[in-house]
Order: structure tokens, then sequence, then C-alpha cells
């Protein structure tokens, strides 16, 4: 990659490059089915409020674990609330906040890597070994602490989770940097004085993008499923809000006999962690970068 | 001649030997417990931190309830009151040896219970002993105890489960010895692991039929339930009434339903705005609708409660009721100066798996009168030391206790366990009549006027008494069919 081809891509009409990634991404069938359940997703997140047959919080002792019927198609839970209902509400909290989560996570994990990348030294050796640190403490106990202290409103989940999962993209974002640091484009801009800042923004950034974004993508999946944990273990969210780590965790008792009230969740929750990863690894193949030898540094 | 000698010999050895194990104790009986007090857990059973999974099998009381429920000797054999009810006579049961070897006497039971009262120790159990000045030893299986006040039911107080004899002077062991007279003796304590207990042989109501029990650390609720679906314990009598039907027409367990003086609850601090106003409570207790929470919770099992402690087989209960009143919970709010309703947190934890379940309910009952409730988890295993008693609003459980020891430990103003820190002097003044009233209709009377207080003020919630559901595995056989305390541990045998 030279100061060329970045100028020329520069030049590059964004939304036209976004549509050539997503047609190159939907060419493959696993890139296909990802999208298609990504987008399903996001569109039942975002109309669930409109197409919810029942009211999700509404309790009623005489419609205990019915099972699936023409009414309540995915039955009810131990309390008579519908669990189709509950269902396509469940993935609204935990893809906002995730979302927003990983978007948290891509900004300092990234940043910071580069940062590191670029200046490396003793400044390099500190911060990474405070990242080793941290990585080394297992997220889940660090997120109970968080959540016992601060309590689970959004407010705290969002950067809490954003931070945790910002650890591991520190380390790509500076792995990649360190790929590109030694080409000749950064050299001449060191030669015309550049600001570590320029370089970073101008000539670092646009080359190391991509990979950061697609282990963002990956973060996000991961971030799902450790949002989903901390609702199974009743840290995420609170009841009665429907949520499908937490209709699990009400649910696994009556496993036995009431199987739907804990299938449907299930469904909803992996269904979404397949469709994220696959479109990860699609978008990853579309920018041609080959996750095999640029995962987790 | 020399071989029917040879069969007679063989065949007595062989009958001999067929009784020897007919009559030993064999097999192991597993069970859990919830390690509600951490690393404070203890086999000193009137310690906050008691062991009572444990103690129980290797303490006896002088007293305890037959399975009709009605008291009856167990180490003392007989007792009389004076004229007054002030002084207490009580014969003990002769050749009665602890685990260490010691003989069981007087002095042990003047020690027992003497402690209770050392408030150095500050036991919960302080409150039931509180009328007692002195226990005199008359001879060395004879002690009076003298009362500051006249108290016709002083013997049902004695049935209290923490009030085990132990042997005099052990006061600084106990908690790590379990030592007692019971039917099981404490060979390794481990409250985080596996506590394992071996058959007692000199039991003196005849060695246990079970060989070992082994005591199991779960924390967790729905783990419990696991542990015995898998065989890992082989009693849970803390089964949700949501899973009956996992275990119904299994082979593999026996489910019992057993009505008990168990209850949950929802505890407001009445020392914490905005439930230091009496008209906020009551607002509250007005807007819950127990039967819903019983169909809801306990699939239909449990008596309801209207916020009395008292068991519904209890001879003081106080049964009114108490329905959903929302309009009335409205208006209370309005004259406590909350026109909009109030805003709260229940906090809750798997310790008790029923809890979560009830907040949610709670949650929804509570918000048509215009009370909107949070409901937070909180970890299982700190719960009794970091939230209960300490956030202004979490969820409780109480085992059965007669209504005079309920009434004190719970509510009374200075009651170690007064949960909601509760102060009321007429309260504490009905109590104090009732014992001191011989008269049973005068002290029923008196008893109900102070549970008609708590309806009206008192700071803790109670619902229902709940119907104990108890599963066993079928290996599990001649397990008495009553609440916990009252169990006849050396009966019950597995296959």
């Amino acid at each position: 990659m030279d100061i060329d081809k970045i100028s020329e891509e520069d030049q590059k009409n964004i939304i036209s490059k976004v549509f050539e990634v997503l047609k190159t991404m939907a060419s493959k069938p696993s890139g296909f089915i990802g999208l298609c359940i990504l987008v399903f997703h996001i569109l039942l997140a975002s109309l669930s409020p409109y197409l919810a047959p029942y009211d999700y919080k509404a309790i009623d002792p005489s419609l205990m674990l019915q099972a699936p019927s023409s009414e309540y198609w995915f039955g009810t839970d131990s309390l008579g609330r519908d669990v189709f209902t509950r269902t396509i509400m469940g993935g609204r909290t935990a893809l906002t906040i995730t979302f927003f989560g990983s978007l948290i996570a891509l900004l300092w994990g990234g940043l910071l890597g580069i940062f590191c990348g670029l200046v490396g030294g003793k400044i390099d050796d500190v911060v990474m070994r405070v990242v080793d640190a941290f990585l080394s403490i297992p997220w889940i106990l660090a997120m109970l602490l968080i959540v016992s202290l601060l309590g689970t409103s959004t407010e705290v989940l969002i950067p809490a989770l954003g931070f945790f999962y910002g650890k591991g993209i520190v380390r790509v974002a500076r792995a990649a940097t360190h790929d590109v640091i030694a080409k000749d484009f950064i050299v001449s801009a060191r030669a015309r004085g550049h600001s570590n800042m320029s370089i970073i923004w101008n000539e670092i950034i646009p080359n190391v993008r991509d990979a950061i974004l697609v282990e963002g993508a990956m973060r996000w999946s991961w971030m799902l499923l450790g949002f989903s944990s901390l609702s199974f273990l009743g840290f995420g969210v609170s009841p009665p809000t429907p949520d499908w780590g937490l209709m699990i965790s009400n649910a696994r008792g009556l496993m036995s006999f009431a199987y739907w009230a804990v299938i449907a969740p299930v469904v909803g929750l992996s269904s979404l962690i397949i469709g994220i990863n696959l479109t990860a690894d699609a978008f990853a193949k579309a920018l041609g970068i080959d996750r095999s030898t640029k995962a987790p540094v | 001649m020399k071989n029917i000698f040879k069969l007679i010999s063989f065949s007595l050895i062989s009958l001999f030997l067929s009784f020897s194990l007919a009559n030993a104790s064999s097999g192991v009986f597993k069970l859990s417990h919830d390690l509600g007090f951490g690393k404070d857990t203890n086999l000193d059973a009137i310690t906050k931190g008691r062991l009572f999974q444990v103690v129980i099998m290797t303490q006896n009381r002088l007293v305890r309830k037959n399975l009709d429920g009605v008291t009856s000797p167990e180490l003392a054999t007989d007792w009389s009151g004076n004229a007054d009810a002030t002084e207490w006579t009580f014969n003990l049961r002769k050749g009665i040896k602890f685990h260490d070897g010691s003989d069981f006497d007087a002095e042990d039971v003047k020690y027992s219970l003497m402690r209770v009262k050392d408030p150095d120790i500050g036991s919960p159990a302080k409150k039931s002993m509180s009328s007692v000045t002195d226990i005199e030893i008359v001879d060395s299986h004879t002690v009076k105890m003298k009362l500051n006040t006249s108290f016709a039911d002083f013997p049902l107080l004695l049935t209290d489960y923490r009030l085990r004899m132990i042997p005099s002077g052990s006061g600084d062991t106990i908690g790590k010895t379990g030592i007692g007279t019971g039917p099981f003796i404490v060979d390794k304590f481990d409250a985080e692991g596996t506590t394992i207990l071996k058959a007692n042989p000199n039991y003196w109501e005849g060695a246990p039929k079970v060989a070992e029990v082994h005591v199991i650390a779960i924390p967790d609720g729905e783990a419990r339930v696991q542990a015995l679906l898998t065989g890992q314990i082989d009693m849970n009598r803390y089964v949700p009434f949501t899973q009956k039907k996992i275990f119904d027409g299994n082979s593999k367990f026996n489910v019992s339903v057993i009505p008990t003086g168990n209850w949950r609850g929802m505890v407001m601090r009445t020392d914490t705005a905005p439930f230091d106003n009496p008209k906020v409570r009551k607002a509250v207790r007005l807007a819950v609708d127990r039967q819903e929470l019983v169909d809801l919770v306990m699939g239909g099992a449990a008596t309801v409660s209207c916020d009395t402690p008292v068991a519904p087989s209890d001879q003081y209960r106080l049964d009114m009721d108490c329905p959903q009143n929302i309009s009335k919970a409205k208006n209370l709010l309005r004259e406590a100066g909350y026109p909009n309703g109030i805003e709260m947190v229940i906090h809750v934890s798997t310790k008790e798996p029923t809890w979560p379940t009830i907040g949610e309910v709670l949650q929804q009952q509570l918000a048509k009168a215009g009370i909107k409730a949070e409901v937070k988890m909180t970890p299982s295993k700190s719960y009794w030391k970091e939230t209960w008693m300490k956030k202004a609003v979490s969820m409780t459980r109480w085992n059965e206790r007669p209504a005079d020891s309920i009434l004190h430990e719970a509510y009374h103003s200075g009651a170690k366990w007064n949960e909601s820190f509760y102060k009321s002097s007429s309260f504490d003044k009905n109590l104090a009549d009732a014992r001191g009233e011989l008269d049973f209709n005068k002290r029923k009377a008196a008893y109900q006027n102070a549970q008609k207080t708590l309806w009206e003020e008192a700071g803790t919630m109670i619902p229902y008494h709940v119907s104990k559901l108890v599963v066993t595995s079928s290996r599990v056989k001649n397990l008495d069919e009553i609440e916990f305390f009252s169990i006849r541990w050396h009966t019950l045998s597995v296959d």
C-alpha cells in the first residue's frame, strides 16, 4: 500500500464502498446467511413493540406454563406471560447495550493500540503490561464487582462492557500498527515533520481501520454473549424487561417439562450470535483480511 | 457328632452376624445447606452462623415437638411449674452421654441455657431466654428455672431449634466440634465443602440406621435442585413448587407437601424514608395480592398470611382477611405525602429460589398503586451479611418458631434480628402481657393484639406461610413427614 493508493481510496465515495463490501459479503452463502440473520434481528428489535401480541409484563396465574398453542405461539412462562412476546422483545436491550459497548471498545481500544504501536518504547511497555494485567482478570468477576457497586443501569453497563471488551482490541490495533509503521509512507510523513496525531489520523487509521473493524464486529458477538451471561446470573437487565439471558435463567429449572420457555430465548440468542459471527467473517474476507493470521495477538 | 456341633456353631455364628448386620448403621445420607453465613458458619447452635442442618442431628433439646406438633420430652423426661408459673422444674434423662464420653447432667443444662443470655455471644436466641433469671441445680438430674414473670407456655419456648444441650464449659470449642448427645457425631467439619457426620452407636433412642450423613455446601438454590436430580444429594426441602412437575411421577424420587410455619417476606426498614412512615408501609401491604403470589410463586401450596409471622397451625395465630385494596393504598400514600407514589428497590438473591419471582410479581402488583419497584439481584453468598438488614428493602425468610419466639425475635424493640428495625411500645407491652397471663384466653388475646398491631404498622410484609415441597431420593426411607426440626433422624435409613 502506498501514498497514491491511499489518496485514491480517500476520494472514493464512502457509500459506494459500503455497497461494494456488502455485495462481496453477500456473494458467499455464509456471508449472505449471516447478513440476513443480523438484519432480521435488527428489524425485529426495532419493530417488536409494534408486533408483540401481548403485554410483555402482564402476569396471570391462570395462564402459568401453557404449552405452545394457536393463542400463545411459544407458550407461556411460570408467571403466565407470553413467551413469544418476550422472545421477540428479548434482544432489544442486549443489542442496544452491546452495540454501543462495542463502539466504545473500538474507540478506546483501537486508538490506544495505534498510539502504543506508533510511539513504542517505555510508554508502549507500560501500557501493554497494564493491558496484560487487566486481561488476566476474569471479565465476569470484574463485571460482577462493577454492577454490584454501581448497579445495572445502561449508563453503567455500556462503558463497563466497552472497557472490558476493548482490552483485546488494544493488542490487535497495536499489532496492525506495527505492520504499517515500517512502510515508506510513514517514514516519509515523519521526514515531512508530521506530528504523531497527524500520522495516526492520516496515515495509520486508513490502513488499520479494516482490521480493527473486523475485530470489533467479533467482539460484538462476544459482548452479546457476555451481557446475556450477566443477565442469566441476574446482574444484567432488571425484571420485568424481557431479555434472553434472564428468560433462560428463569426457565432453566423448568426445562424438563416446560421446554418452550427455554428454547425460544436460546434460539434467539444463539441465532443472533451466529449471525454476527458469520457477518464478521464475511466482512473480513470482503476486506481481504485473513483472520487466521490476524487473530488477537 | 463333631459335624453336628460344627453345624450348630456355624448356624449360631451366622445368626449372630445377621442380627448384628441388621442392627448396624449403613449407607450415606446426603443433604445440602446454603452456606448462608459464609466463613462465619459454625456448629454453635445459639450463634448467628449456626449450621442448623448439622446441629439438629448432633445435639438434643430438653423439650421437642412430637409428630403431632405437641411439646414432648427429649432430654427432659417431665416438667412442672409452680402455681404462678414463675418457676419450672425439669427432670432430666439419666444415663445419657455426650459424644466426648462425658455424662449429661444438670450442670450442662444450666451452662447451655445460661450462655444464650451472654451478651458477649450476642445470640439471636437471647430473646427466647430473656425471661429466665436463673437456673438452679436441684440435684444432678433436676433443674429449676426461675423466671422474672409468669410464663404459662415456658416449655414451648424450649422447643426452639437452637436451645441445644452441650457439655458444660465447651463454649469456646463447640463451634468446631458440634459435640452433643444427638444421633450423629461430627467426624469432619468443613463449612464450605462437605461436613461428615458418623452414626452415634450409643444414641439414647437407639443407634441410627444410617452410618454417615454428608452435609454439602451448595449456595445456589437452582444448583441444589440440580444436585438432587443428579443424585449428589438425597433430600431437598427447598424445591420451588414451580419445579414440582420435574419430580412428580418419577420413581427415583419421593415428593411430599408439608404445611409449615416457615414464611417468606419483604422487609421495609422502618428507620429509613419513606418507610419510616407507617402509612407508606401499610400502603405497600395493601397493594399486595397475596393469593396471586401464592398461586404464581407457590403453585397454590401456601397459606395466605396477613403479615403475621405466627404459623397457621399455632394456637395463637390471628386469622384475618387482607385482600388487595389499591384505592386505599393510594389514599394512604397521598396522606403520607406521596400523591405521585414512591420508588423503591427490592433487593433479592437466589439464596432463596423464590425471592426473584416474588420480587417480579410484587413489582407488577405495586405498580397498580403507583409504587415503582425495581428488582435488584445481589450476590447470594453474602446476602445475609451485606443485604439483609442493610438495604432499605430486602427479602427475608424465617423458619417456624412458636408464636412467642417469632414475635419477640423478629419484632421486639430489643431483638437482635428485628430486621425492619420496628419499635412499638404497645406491641412490646402486648408480648409482655401475654407472657405473664395465666388465663389462656387472655393470653391468646394479647398475642393476637400484637399481631393486629403488626398488620397496622409493621415493616415486614408476609404474604404467606409456605407448604414445604420436600423431595427425597427414593433410596431414603422412614423420613418423618414433619417440619425439619422435629424429624427423628435416627429412624431414617437409606437403601
